[in-house]
């Protein structure tokens, strides 16, 4: 087993972190083609807030939160390619939770937070393997306002 | 200055050349998809058009975690608390 090395970010400072724990996009994410390596951080008092530092790039980090926090009815749909991209045994039904994690990205709105459910990332626990979804048929936004809810944006 | 719409018919294992360097090759059919062998050079970004949105969206997100990370989860983890006290979601559709 590898040795804990220390990871050097913009967003969370020096960070111990198992080398185990680090996650693979082959094909990075669009904007970051090249981000193949992150590292998911989760700081227990900020639950269900994670963190995904590049371990690349010290500067490179998202805010993320699980997608049911947002919407509890989400349902992920994989098609074979993503199978294949998360090294995942396509006969098989991956659970959220046990098996996968949906991550929303979260990212700024005039008023808030927002995030498109449309595109969230996607992570093998079982091969550390992750990847973003591209909706086809367009966004899909929630937006965290003064309202103190999610709601469903339209833009 | 106007555009050219090419269109061309192309089987399994033919190719379309762009200028001198970008060549499409046609890998595979199917009944409803097209598989398709993009070679370019490494500099020429090469994308499917719907990541383009996204894309946007990654850098916007990625900008304002970076440029916000000692503010904003604190504003979000406020919020967050505020959501557990009021557990009623919301669908209807707001402008953003």
């Amino acid at each position: 087993m590898e040795a804990p090395g220390i990871l050097h970010g913009t967003c969370l400072g020096d960070l111990e972190w198992e080398p185990s724990s680090e996650l693979w996009f082959a094909h990075g994410i669009p904007g970051f083609e090249n981000l193949r390596r992150m590292v998911p951080v989760e700081i227990p008092a900020q639950r269900p807030l994670v963190y995904l530092q590049s371990a690349e790039t010290p500067g490179l980090c998202f805010l993320a939160l699980p997608v049911t926090t947002i919407h509890p009815d989400f349902e992920v749909r994989l098609s074979a390619d993503d199978f294949q991209a998360l090294e995942l045994d396509p006969s098989t039904d991956p659970v959220p939770g046990p098996d996968i994690l949906c991550l929303a990205l979260l990212g700024p709105s005039e008023s808030g937070i927002r995030t498109n459910l449309a595109a969230p990332v996607i992570i093998s626990l079982h091969t550390m393997r992750g990847l973003q979804l591209i909706p086809l048929a367009g966004p899909l936004y929630w937006h965290l306002g003064e309202g103190r809810t999610w709601e469903r944006s339209c833009l | 200055m106007g555009e050219i719409v090419f269109v061309v018919r192309r089987r399994v294992g033919e190719r379309i050349l762009i200028a001198d360097d970008i060549e499409i090759e046609i890998v595979e059919i199917s009944k409803t998809r097209v598989k398709l062998g993009v070679r370019a050079p490494r500099e020429v970004p090469v994308v499917r058009a719907e990541t383009v949105p996204v894309a946007v969206e990654n850098r916007a997100a990625s900008a304002w975690a970076s440029s916000q990370a000692a503010s904003a989860p604190a504003q979000l983890m406020k919020l967050l608390h505020n959501l557990q006290d009021n557990s009623t979601q919301t669908v209807a559709c707001v402008s953003d």
